[in-house]
């Protein structure tokens, strides 16, 4: 052999195994898989022994039991079952997220337009303002805001809010409270009714505007018929009693419905969606000369969904059928609630109020069920997380609008627009794409670091579930349930960042 | 103004004529820098002018004065008979009535082409949709991209992007074009059909202002050809008398090199 092989004699050679590019990624891929899979299997039975070994109660029946504990706010603040307990800690904790994350976004953006303004003192406010308070930790500023509200005097009987509509003491602000009545139900269906109104009226206000140039006010005119039909709606709901009926024969309906059928209909579901992704993804890689060569990379994926298809399946029918006549039940119930929501004598007002009062059940006076109360624990957390994620919202803002070339707000001036049009047609457009991204991460942050309300004693899912932990001596499962609904809220979050991500992306070539 | 005058005899036909753009005096600095000194020029109705020069003579920043991107500080600039001032009114009369095209485009990256050119007649004409649709179309049609109307400009080619600029400027039916090099960022076969569409431009009677480095298109459409160097005007005249019979050193020097 001395002539020397060069790699256009061996192109049709087979390659060795292991520089054969396909077989490589296959076998790279179900290796990483499986390896994940062992680790996590590993991992669990590994803790589990060891728990057991170490008599760690792991049970959750906590749960279903009298928690022992009072939850100092919320929506229910005497619960008879942990769950209801932890239930309660889980709403503080999304009602404190969902007010911060709004708060935040609006201070956030004032504090970043401050610090692009060319005015002198609005522009070193603002500087001032982010430099304060994002050096300092969130956790010292929330002492500050609480120390600070501990301060306002205190509530008694004979001053208090029991004549008036707002208070404010050292025990927080107490406003009246407002809830749904006999006849929101009904009076929902007449607002159902008013949406589709709207957005008629409004899609006409716009087609109008686009047809003659006038100004038509589309989204006014879209509120106004809202808050008309809000008060008609008032005075005609109890038209809509009969609404309950029908809300009955589909319980009846979903009650009649055989467990087999639901069985059949999820796995179709299940295979139909598998078959529809793998149909639309072949359709991605269509080119216009025809099917694309798929790589390894587009196996896999498809692969995985029929995969993911059968598991559903697989699980359906056979490792948890009673999966499909749980769903029957708990639908029926929902449907058999809503009905109920109509039934006879419901055709009071849609919504009610009350005022504040104090009560004085022990030593100390405090504000009693009726008003709405926000405590100096929320306020602190509130004032805390909003202001701190506002801080750094403020820099994400200015950022992303000085990354919007120069060259945008000249061309955009050149042809003659105003500075506000600028700002709205051309400049906000673009830097909201470049803001959303660091901006959801901040909402995430916010979210999580509500949990810092057990240093204030604020009920949140934490502090309630701390309680809890420590009352029945089973922190492990508080810690998964903790772990598990943060995870569930940011996913939530990164979905709904995501999703606004996607449709506001700009289309390149 | 007798600068212009003494070195560029101008035809009767053209001092007959409405100015569209009077410049007198006009001064800037950037800190020390004195970027215009004393830059005097009246531009005619229906004249082409192309603004010849080394970079960094100013040529750029006083084509940006005349819309007031950048703002001039001594001396007076006044379009079509509306003065430059601190008036946002008569800026953005003025802005609305002087097209402008840029190096680099400048295209609404967020907008389709049809949004990009029918923008400004909407907001700021307050014109029908339709109508503005429509206008839009038909320049699309006249710079020769009919086609492209619904995609994003990051779809077209820089050729294709820099005519879509055109289309958008002469949306607000403009009485004066300034181009600031409206051909530097392009590849060398584009350049040719963006031209094309300014000579069509110019053979249409618009009054045009025109900063470029193609001799070509200067020695062809230009009815005056003003050289600048250092922030001045050096020397004016007929694209036959700069480009055959230049009376200026700086000039002579200025075409040795490139030409």
């Amino acid at each position: 052999m001395t002539n020397p092989t060069t790699l256009a004699d061996r192109a049709h050679e087979k390659p060795p195994f292991y520089r054969d590019a396909t077989i490589v990624k296959w076998i790279i891929q179900v290796a990483v898989l499986a390896l994940v899979l062992f680790s996590l299997f590993f991992l669990a039975s590994e803790a589990g022994d060891n728990l057991r070994a170490s008599n760690v109660p792991t049970d959750f029946n906590f749960l279903d039991v009298d928690p022992g504990i009072k939850v100092s706010e919320g929506i229910d603040t005497d619960p008879d079952t942990g769950g209801r307990a932890l239930w309660v800690g889980m709403v503080n904790t999304i009602r404190m997220s969902i007010a911060g994350i709004a708060a935040a976004t609006v201070l956030g953006v004032i504090i970043g337009l401050a610090r692009l303004s060319s005015n002198w003192t609005v522009n070193k406010v603002g500087s001032i303002y982010i430099e304060t308070i994002r050096n300092v930790p969130l956790l010292v500023q929330i002492y500050i805001w609480a120390a600070v509200l501990a301060s306002l005097s205190s509530v008694n009987l004979d001053q208090g809010p029991i004549h008036g509509w707002v208070h404010l003491s050292n025990k927080g602000l107490s406003l009246p409270r407002v809830f749904i009545s006999d006849g929101f139900y009904q009076w929902l269906v007449v607002m159902i009714f008013g949406a589709l109104v709207a957005r008629w009226v409004h899609k006409r206000q716009t087609a109008i505007h686009d047809a003659t140039g006038h100004d038509t006010y589309p989204i006014g005119s879209g509120g106004g018929v809202l808050v008309v039909f809000a008060a008609i709606g008032w005075f005609v709901h109890p038209v809509f009693g009969f609404v309950g009926g029908w809300l009955d024969q589909v319980a009846e309906l979903i009650d009649g419905t055989p467990e087999f059928g639901l069985q059949l209909v999820l796995s179709a579901l299940f295979v139909g969606a598998a078959v529809l992704w793998i149909r639309s993804f072949l359709n991605q890689r269509r080119t216009p000369a025809g099917p694309a060569q798929l790589s390894d990379d587009d196996w896999f994926r498809m692969i995985f969904a029929g995969i993911g298809a059968g598991i559903g399946v697989f699980v359906v029918l056979i490792m948890w059928p009673g999966l499909s006549s749980w769903m029957i039940n708990s639908s029926r119930d929902l449907f058999e609630v809503l009905g109920a929501k109509f039934g006879d004598g419901r055709d009071g007002a849609p919504f009610d109020a009350m005022r504040p009062n104090v009560v004085k059940p022990g030593n100390f006076a405090n504000y009693g069920p009726n008003g709405l109360n926000l405590t100096i624990g929320f306020a602190a957390v509130f004032f805390g997380v909003v202001l701190y994620t506002a801080a750094f919202i403020g820099e994400i803002v200015r950022g992303g609008i000085l990354a919007i070339p120069k060259g945008q707000t000249e061309a955009a001036a050149a042809v003659g627009l105003r500075r506000s049009t600028q700002l709205r047609m051309v400049i906000l457009p673009q830097a909201i794409r470049i803001i959303l991204p660091p901006v959801g991460n901040q909402y995430l942050n916010l979210a999580k670091n509500t949990s810092l309300a057990i240093a204030v004693g604020y009920s949140d899912l934490v502090q309630v579930g701390q309680t809890i932990g420590n009352q029945t001596g089973k922190p492990l499962p508080v810690f998964a349930i903790w772990m598990l609904f943060y995870l569930a809220v940011s996913l939530t979050i990164s979905v709904v960042v995501n999703f606004f991500n996607v449709r506001l992306k700009i289309v390149e070539r | 103004m007798s600068f212009s005058d003494a070195h560029s005899p101008i035809s009767d036909d053209l001092a007959s004529r409405r100015d569209m753009i009077v410049c007198d005096n006009v001064n800037k600095w950037y800190g020390d820098f004195q970027a215009l000194k004393d830059v005097s020029a009246t531009i005619k109705e229906q004249e082409v002018v192309v603004v010849l020069g080394p970079s960094g003579s100013g040529k750029s920043t006083w084509i940006r004065c005349i819309n007031r991107l950048e703002v001039h500080q001594k001396g007076m600039i006044a379009v079509d008979g509306v003065e430059l001032s601190n008036d946002l009114r008569n800026i953005e009369k003025i802005r609305s009535e002087v097209g402008m095209v840029f190096q680099q485009f400048n295209l609404f990256p967020h907008l389709t082409v049809i949004d990009n050119i029918t923008l400004a007649p909407r907001w700021v004409r307050k014109l029908p949709k339709s109508d503005a649709d429509a206008r839009a179309r038909a320049l699309l049609d006249r710079v020769g991209i009919p086609e492209q109307a619904d995609k994003y400009p990051g779809q077209l080619s820089g050729g294709q992007q820099q005519r879509v600029a055109i289309a958008r400027a002469l949306a607000m039916e403009p009485n004066v074009m300034l181009f600031d090099e409206p051909t530097s960022a392009l590849d060398p076969e584009m350049i040719k059909e963006v031209l094309d569409v300014m000579k069509g431009l110019a053979e249409s009677g618009m009054t045009m202002m025109v900063v470029t480095h193609e001799m070509g298109f200067a020695r062809e459409v230009a009815d005056r050809i003003i050289f600048m160097e250092e922030g001045e005007i050096v020397e004016v005249g007929t694209p036959e008398h700069f480009f055959t019979d230049p009376t200026e050193d700086r000039t002579k020097l200025f075409l040795s090199q490139i030409l």
